[in-house]
C-alpha cells in the first residue's frame, strides 16, 4: 500500500499537465435528465490551469508525507475524492458544476476532519461549511432566476439583468460563502480550531489549497460576473479592501498570541490571504493576487510540513515545550528559515516577488493608505514569524528529551527541499511565472504585466532584477564570511555548554527557565490598540447569533407545539396567507 | 566585460566611503553626545580604532553556526541596502546596483539586518537577547508605519518608485514642499537610527538586545562596522527622499551631517520610552501627521 497510494496522485498530476497545453472544452445540455435548457460546461482555461497545478502540487506533497501516518484506505479515498472535487471546481465553467464540486469538497473535508477533530471544533466547521454552501446556493439561484443559465459565459448578462437590490443580495451571499472558506477575519471562527486539530498530514492541504478555493471563487466572480472597476461597485471594492486589511492586521497580531505552532500558522494563513483579498479590490490586482496565491501555497506547504515533522518526531507542538532544536535538526531549521523568509516576503527569495507586484499594483491604482496599512501588517508579521522559528529551533530546549532529538525523517525533508528549491528559484527568476499569469490576464482581457526576461519582474512603475539581488546577497554573504574566517589571529571558540551565556551576572542551571518562547509577544498587549485586538474575539458575535437563533426556534416551537389543534390552526392560517398571496 | 568591472569598482568605492564616513559620524556622535552631558568625550577617531582593535581581540565565544552567521547576514543586509541606494541623483558613479531595484526593494532589504540579528541572538541562547529582539521587532513595525506612509506619498507624487527620480524631482526640497510627511518620516527616522526616545536599550543597560551582550571580538567589530555603514546608508536614503539628494560628495556630506546632528541632538535630549509606549506614540502621533500630510499632498492640490 505504501507505494500504491502514489499512483492516483501521479496520474492526476499527469492528467493536469496534459491539459495545460490544450484548450479542451465540453458543454452538455441536461435535457436528457429532464432539465432542458440547463447546460453545464467544463473548460481548460489558463486560470483553471493555474489553480489545478496548485492542487496537484499540494496533493503530491501531502501524499508524500502521508506514508508516515497510519492512515486507512478511507483516508486516501477521501483525499483523492477531495482532489477530484477541487479539480471539478477549477475546471467548471458554470455555477452548477462549481456548486457540486464545492459541496463534495466541504463534505469530504468534513469526513477527513472527523477522524481527529473534537466534536466542538467539528461542529464549528460543519456549521460554517453549511452556511457557506447555503449562501452560495442562494446566490446562484438569484443569478439563475435572472439569466436562466448557470454558465459563466451568460453570468455577466444575467447579473446586469438583476434589480439593484437583488444584485447587492447576490454579491453579499457570494461574498459570505467565499469569506468563510478563505477565513477572512470575522468569518474565521472555525478556522484556527480546524487547522490546529486536523491530522498533521492534512493541515498543509487545508491551508495550501482549500482556502485558495475561496480565492479562486472570488476571482471567478470578479472575472466573469462583476466588473469591480465600474462605479456602482465601489462599495464592493471598499469591502474587499477593508476586509482584506482587517484580516492581515488582526490575523498577524492574533498569530503572535498563540503558543501552538499550528494555530499560529492558521492565523498566518488568514493574514496572508488577506493580502490577496485586498489586492483583488483594485482593477489590475489580478496578477499580484495570482502570484501571491502561488507563493502562499508554497510557503504554507513548506511550513506546515516542517511543523508536522517536528510534531511527529518530538510529539510536542507548543513553543513553550519546544526550543533549541537547531543543532539537533539543522536541515529542518534551514528549511523553516527559507519558509519564513518567503512568508515574510523578504528578498532575495520568491516571497518578495509577489509582495512587490502587489505593492506596485496598489501604488499605481492610487490606493495609498491601503498600501501603507498592508506594509504595516507585513512588518508586524515579522514578530509572529520570529516566534515560530525561535520557539521551535532557537533558544533552549524545554525538556531533556529534546536534547536527544534526531533529525526528522527523510520523507519530511524531501518535499520541503523541493519546495524550498522552487522558492529560491523564484527569487532568482521572479519573472518566470509571469507568462503563466499573463495568459490568465490575456484570457480575461486585462492589462498584461510587462515582461522582458525571467530574471526581471516588471510593473508599470519599474522593475527589479531577482538574479542580481540574489547573486549580490550570496556574494556579499560569502565575502563577509570569508573575512570573518580568514582572521586567524583570534580563533572563535565554541561555548562549552548551553549555559555558557551572559545572564546578568548570574549563573543559570538546569532549573532556570531559559526558553523565552512562552511569553514572547505578551508585552505587545500593553500597546492599547494591539491589546484591544487581542482581547476581542468574534466568538461574542457568534454566541449572540446562536442565542438569537435559539430564541427564534423557541418562538417557532410555540407554533409547532405538538398540540394538534394549535398545529391545525397554524396550518389553516398559513394556507390562507398563501392563498391571499397567490391571488394578489 | 568592462561594465561589470565598473560596477564592482563602483561598489567598492561606495563601501569604502560609507565605512569611512560611517565611522567618522560614529565618532562625532560620541563626541556630541558627550558635550550634551558635559563631558569631553573620546577623540573622533576612537571608534575607528576600537573596531580595528576588536577585529584582533582574542577570546571570542560562539554558540553554534547560526550564532556565527547572524552577524554575517546583518553585514550582508547592510551592504545590500547601501548598494541599492544611489549616492547622487544624476551620475552613474556611486549608483551601485540601484538600477536593478527600486525603493520597495530597499525598504525590504533594510529588514535583512533585523532578521540576521534575530537569528544570531536567538541561537545565542540568552533569554534576554531574545527579549531584546522581540522588543526591537515590536518597535520595528510601529516605526516603519509613518515612514512607509511618507515614502508611499512621495512615490505616488513622482509616479515612480525609483530613488534617483524622487531625488532629482524636487523643486524645493520635499521636506519643505511636504512638511507634514517629512515630520512624520523624521520620527520614524529617529527610531531607525536607534535614538531616544524610541531606542531599544543596548548592552550597558538593564535588558540588552543582542550585539554587545553575547557578541564579542571580531563579531563585535563586524557589528560596529555594520552599524556605521547601515547608518550612513539610511542617512543617504533620507537625504535622497526629502533633502533634494546630492550632486557631489560635499553636498552629500553636508546634508547627511546636518540630518545626523539633528537626530543625535534629539536623541540626547529625550529619555527613553518603554517599548509599548513608543509603539503607542508612533502609531498615533507621527502616523497621524503622516496621514494628514499624505492626504494634503495627494488631494490638497
Amino acid at each position: 500500500m505504501r507505494y500504491s497510494v502514489a499512483v492516483f496522485p501521479s496520474l492526476l498530476t499527469l492528467f493536469v499537465l496534459l491539459l495545460l497545453g490544450s484548450h479542451a472544452a465540453w458543454q452538455v445540455d441536461l435535457g436528457a435528465f429532464g432539465l432542458s435548457g440547463v447546460s453545464v460546461a467544463l473548460k481548460v482555461t489558463s486560470l483553471a490551469n493555474f489553480f489545478a497545478v496548485l492542487v496537484v502540487l499540494s496533493l503530491l506533497a501531502v501524499t508524500f508525507i502521508a506514508g508516515r501516518y497510519s492512515l486507512s484506505k478511507v483516508h486516501y479515498l477521501l483525499l483523492y475524492l477531495l482532489s477530484l472535487a477541487l479539480l471539478l471546481i477549477v475546471y467548471a465553467q458554470d455555477y452548477l458544476l462549481f456548486f457540486v464540486g464545492w459541496e463534495v469538497m466541504s463534505i469530504t473535508t468534513y469526513l477527513l476532519l472527523s477522524f481527529t477533530l473534537t466534536p466542538k471544533a467539528l461542529v464549528k466547521y460543519a456549521v460554517f461549511a453549511i452556511a457557506s454552501a447555503m449562501a452560495m446556493l442562494g446566490g446562484i439561484m438569484i443569478l439563475y432566476s435572472a439569466g436562466q443559465s448557470f454558465l459563466y459565459a451568460d453570468a455577466h448578462a444575467a447579473y446586469a439583468a438583476l434589480s439593484p437590490v437583488m444584485s447587492v443580495l447576490f454579491l453579499l451571499l457570494m461574498l459570505f460563502a467565499f469569506f468563510v472558506k478563505i477565513g477572512v477575519i470575522g468569518f474565521h471562527y472555525w478556522l484556527a480550531d480546524t487547522y490546529a486539530e486536523a491530522s498533521d498530514f492534512f493541515t498543509p492541504f487545508l491551508s495550501a489549497v482549500l482556502s485558495k478555493m475561496g480565492i479562486y471563487a472570488l476571482m471567478v466572480l470578479l472575472l466573469y460576473v462583476v466588473d469591480i472597476s465600474a462605479p456602482p461597485h465601489r462599495w464592493l471594492a471598499y469591502t474587499l479592501a477593508l476586509m482584506g486589511l482587517l484580516s492581515s492586521i488582526i490575523g498577524s497580531f492574533k498569530a503572535l498570541d498563540e503558543d501552538d505552532a499550528k494555530r499560529l500558522l492558521a492565523y498566518s494563513s488568514i493574514a496572508q490571504l488577506g493580502y490577496i483579498v485586498t489586492v483583488l479590490s483594485v482593477a489590475d490586482g489580478m496578477g499580484g493576487a495570482l502570484y501571491h496565491s502561488l507563493i502562499h501555497t508554497l510557503a504554507k506547504l513548506l511550513l506546515f510540513i516542517n511543523v508536522a515533522a517536528i510534531i511527529a518526531v518530538t510529539g510536542k507542538r507548543k513553543f513553550s515545550e519546544l526550543g533549541g532544536l537547531i543543532y539537533r535538526m539543522p536541515h529542518s531549521f534551514v528549511l523553516m528559515l527559507i519558509g519564513i523568509i518567503v512568508l515574510a516576503g523578504m528578498p532575495p527569495l520568491g516571497g518578495f516577488a509577489s509582495k512587490y507586484l502587489i505593492y506596485n499594483n496598489l501604488l499605481e491604482e492610487g490606493s495609498l493608505l491601503v498600501l501603507a496599512a498592508m506594509m504595516f501588517s507585513s512588518a508586524a508579521a515579522f514578530l509572529y514569524i520570529y516566534k515560530l522559528i525561535y520557539g521551535i529551533y532557537l533558544g533552549h530546549p524545554s525538556s531533556k528529551k529534546l536534547e536527544e532529538a534526531r533529525e526528522v525523517p527523510f520523507v519530511f525533508l524531501l518535499p520541503q527541499y523541493l519546495i524550498a528549491a522552487v522558492t529560491v528559484g523564484l527569487g532568482a527568476f521572479p519573472g518566470a511565472v509571469v507568462p503563466a499569469i499573463n495568459s490568465v490576464l490575456a484570457e480575461s482581457g486585462l492589462a498584461l504585466l510587462p515582461y522582458s526576461s525571467a530574471t526581471q519582474l516588471g510593473t508599470q512603475s519599474g522593475s527589479y532584477d531577482g538574479l542580481v539581488v540574489i547573486l549580490a546577497f550570496v556574494l556579499l554573504f560569502a565575502a563577509v564570511l570569508w573575512l570573518l574566517l580568514s582572521i586567524k589571529h583570534n580563533r572563535v571558540k565554541e561555548a562549552k555548554d548551553r549555559f555558557d551565556i551572559a545572564y546578568c551576572g548570574e549563573v543559570p542551571n538546569e532549573g532556570t527557565r531559559l526558553h523565552y518562547a512562552y511569553s514572547m509577544g505578551k508585552e505587545l498587549k500593553r500597546v492599547s490598540f494591539v491589546g484591544a485586538i487581542l482581547r476581542h474575539t468574534s466568538a461574542v458575535f457568534y454566541l449572540f447569533v446562536s442565542r438569537q437563533l435559539f430564541a427564534f426556534a423557541g418562538m417557532l416551537r410555540r407554533l409547532y407545539s405538538g398540540n394538534l389543534s394549535v398545529n391545525f390552526n397554524v396550518a389553516v392560517l398559513f394556507a390562507l396567507v398563501l392563498l391571499w398571496w397567490s391571488m394578489k | 566585460m568592462v561594465e561589470y568591472e565598473m560596477i564592482v569598482i563602483d561598489l567598492f568605492l561606495m563601501l569604502v566611503s560609507a565605512y569611512v564616513v560611517g565611522f567618522l559620524y560614529y565618532g562625532l556622535y560620541r563626541n556630541i553626545t558627550a558635550r550634551f552631558q558635559r563631558r569631553i568625550g573620546p577623540p573622533v577617531t576612537q571608534s575607528f580604532y576600537d573596531s580595528i582593535k576588536f577585529w584582533v581581540k582574542e577570546e571570542t565565544l560562539s554558540h553554534g553556526w547560526m550564532f556565527y552567521l547572524g552577524p554575517v547576514i546583518m553585514m550582508a543586509g547592510a551592504l545590500m541596502t547601501l548598494f541599492f541606494i544611489p549616492f547622487f541623483y544624476q551620475s552613474d558613479a556611486f549608483s551601485g546596483l540601484s538600477r536593478y531595484g527600486n525603493l520597495f526593494v530597499v525598504l525590504y532589504l533594510m529588514m535583512l539586518g533585523p532578521l540576521g540579528n534575530a537569528m544570531g541572538v536567538g541561537a545565542g541562547g540568552s533569554p534576554f537577547g531574545a527579549m531584546g529582539v522581540t522588543r526591537g521587532l515590536t518597535r520595528l513595525f510601529a516605526m516603519e508605519l509613518p515612514f512607509y506612509i511618507a515614502v508611499i506619498a512621495l512615490m505616488s507624487i513622482n509616479h515612480s518608485a525609483d530613488i534617483a527620480t524622487i531625488a532629482a524631482h524636487q523643486e524645493s526640497y520635499n521636506a519643505f514642499s511636504y512638511p507634514l510627511l517629512f515630520i512624520g518620516a523624521l520620527f520614524s527616522f529617529i527610531a531607525m537610527m536607534g535614538q531616544s526616545p524610541f531606542d531599544v536599550p543596548g548592552a550597558p543597560v538593564e535588558v540588552y538586545s543582542g550585539p554587545a551582550s553575547e557578541f564579542s571580538g571580531k563579531f563585535l567589530a563586524l557589528l560596529m562596522s555594520q552599524s556605521a555603514i547601515f547608518s550612513f546608508a539610511k542617512l543617504v536614503l533620507m537625504v535622497n527622499l526629502f533633502l533634494g539628494g546630492a550632486s557631489g560628495f560635499a553636498e552629500l556630506l553636508l546634508k547627511t551631517f546636518a540630518l545626523f546632528v539633528f537626530v543625535i541632538a534629539f536623541g540626547a535630549l529625550y529619555g527613553r520610552f518603554k517599548t509599548p509606549q513608543s509603539v503607542d506614540f508612533l502609531v498615533k502621533v507621527p502616523t497621524g501627521i503622516a496621514v494628514v500630510g499624505l492626504l494634503l499632498a495627494i488631494y490638497g492640490g
